[in-house]
């Protein structure tokens, strides 16, 4: 019965927080501490824990080996694993964080943005798989041109 | 309008879209040098309907002017469907912008 309740109330809440935030997971409020670590390491504890990500030849990153300009930076990540989140990670950058994704059902992971490093570095992906698997993809990279002056 | 550019399109049974929203990202320490707050897209999400096909927390570290390219399955996407995108920056600035799915 009290969970039952619990339950209830928690669906009000959803209902009133509706339209700002539909099914949002903001990475940044629930874990600002991911945000502000400084090294990639750091980084991921603070999002995922303490974790063991496995190399997997469905989670690929695609990413320049020299980057003309470090302020714009395309970085392709594709996979056909079956994914709930994903996080890049660089560690030329004063912080480590870039983004974190939610995959949302439905979604297929090609996903391409482009992010800015201020000099040659490594970026790391960590992908957190439905099955409670963690996996990981890393590309290095050289800068010419430090991108970080905005 | 103009703050974001949106493109959406369904290919066989894959949705392909690309978004470019127009915003400075100002990272901290180039903020610091400059002496105005540093600002940057923080969330972003994108929906057809009620179904959620995009959503990223972002930091500093994106480009100026960031591209987000994406794909989803195309399934239960009706012609006259919208894609809508909605950022929030660092202060607290909300923007959403829909565009009609192409190609069906």
């Amino acid at each position: 019965m009290m969970e039952r309740r619990k339950f209830l109330g928690l669906g009000l809440a959803a209902v009133a927080l509706v339209p700002a935030s539909l099914s949002a997971v903001d990475f940044r409020k629930e874990k600002p501490d991911a945000f502000t670590a400084h090294n990639v390491a750091d980084s991921i504890k603070a999002l995922y824990g303490d974790i063991k990500p496995e190399a997997n030849e469905n989670l690929t990153v695609k990413a320049p080996d020299i980057a003309s300009n470090g302020g714009a930076i395309p970085v392709t990540i594709k996979s056909s694993l079956d994914l709930k989140s994903l996080a890049i990670f660089q560690d030329a950058n004063p912080e480590s964080a870039v983004a974190v994704f939610t995959i949302p059902a439905g979604a297929i992971v090609n996903y391409m943005t482009k992010i800015k490093m201020k000099g040659s570095g490594e970026i790391t992906i960590i992908a957190e798989g439905k099955d409670g698997k963690f996996y990981k993809a890393s590309k290095k990279l050289e800068v010419a041109l430090g991108g970080c002056e905005g | 309008m103009g703050n974001m550019k949106i493109k959406a399109k369904v290919k066989g049974d894959t949705l392909k879209c690309k978004v470019q929203a127009k915003h400075i990202m100002l990272p901290y320490d180039a903020a610091k040098k400059k002496g105005v707050d540093a600002n940057f897209i923080t969330h972003i999400i994108g929906k057809i309907g009620d179904r959620v096909v995009y959503e990223a927390s972002t930091s500093q570290f994106l480009s100026k002017n960031p591209i987000f390219k994406f794909e989803a399955k195309a399934e239960g996407v009706k012609k006259g469907d919208k894609l809508e995108m909605t950022w929030t920056d660092l202060s607290g600035k909300t923007v959403t912008e829909a565009k009609k799915v192409k190609g069906l």
